[in-house]
């Protein structure tokens, strides 16, 4: 199957429903960091933008709108202790396997056979939901995770989208 | 967003990392993944997953169409 074109899908969508044209961010690249040291010996973290909430933490407000609440994660966590609300995509596998959007198992795989250095102390699930205060993300909370990722001295973050 | 490094994964939204309960699946799209690491150079640059979603998935990409 060919890829989707969801940006146009929704321009079409929106202009239907009589909406003016939506004003798209256009980013520009991150910096790149090139590796100064092997994969096997790089500390990895990683955060999920799912909706997903471990059985200690209140779960997410499937609609949610600029809801800036970021979950630390333990990687030892089990993955059937997950719970995954949001109304935004089709959660029924994430729902059966949390790996499918947070595969935490997986990571916990590749650190054993050595093919990454290790896990973070702290995974990562927030940024769920729909955001529309661009400045705050860029300005604000996404400065913070760095630091707090910058604390954990991890090399390697692994940005997972639903 | 345009993180410096990217992995596009031509499956439903929802599956980032494949069908639920394939861990061989999962685990090739995140050695993959972080494999990119070590392929990309220029920033923002994105590399395909050479991987195949078993059906046409038109369904689940209406299902959140009807959602945005």
């Amino acid at each position: 199957m060919d890829p989707v074109r969801y940006v146009d899908l929704l321009n079409q969508r929106y202009k239907a429903q009589g909406f003016p044209p939506y004003q798209w961010t256009e980013n520009e690249p991150g910096a790149l960091t090139p590796l100064t040291k092997p994969l096997g010996e790089c500390r990895v973290s990683m955060l999920t933008s799912g909706g997903v909430s471990h059985c200690s933490m209140p779960v997410w407000d499937a609609e949610a709108r600029n809801d800036f609440r970021l979950d630390e994660v333990d990687p030892s966590a089990a993955a059937p202790d997950f719970t995954v609300n949001d109304s935004y995509y089709d959660t029924s596998d994430a729902a059966s396997d949390v790996n499918t959007v947070f595969p935490i198992d997986r990571l916990r795989e590749l650190d054993a056979e050595g093919f990454i250095g290790s896990i973070a102390p702290r995974l990562w699930s927030g940024f769920m939901g729909r955001i529309y205060k661009r400045s705050h993300v860029t300005n604000v909370a996404a400065p913070a995770l760095a630091e707090e990722l910058h604390d954990d001295d991890v090399d390697l973050f692994l940005l997972v989208p639903a | 967003m345009c993180p410096p490094r990217s992995l596009f994964v031509n499956y439903p939204m929802g599956n980032p990392f494949g069908p639920p309960n394939m861990a061989d699946v999962q685990r090739d799209l995140l050695r993959t993944a972080l494999q990119t690491v070590e392929q990309i150079t220029v920033p923002g640059q994105i590399v395909d997953y050479d991987g195949e979603w078993p059906r046409d998935f038109a369904d689940k990409v209406t299902a959140s169409l009807l959602n945005m």
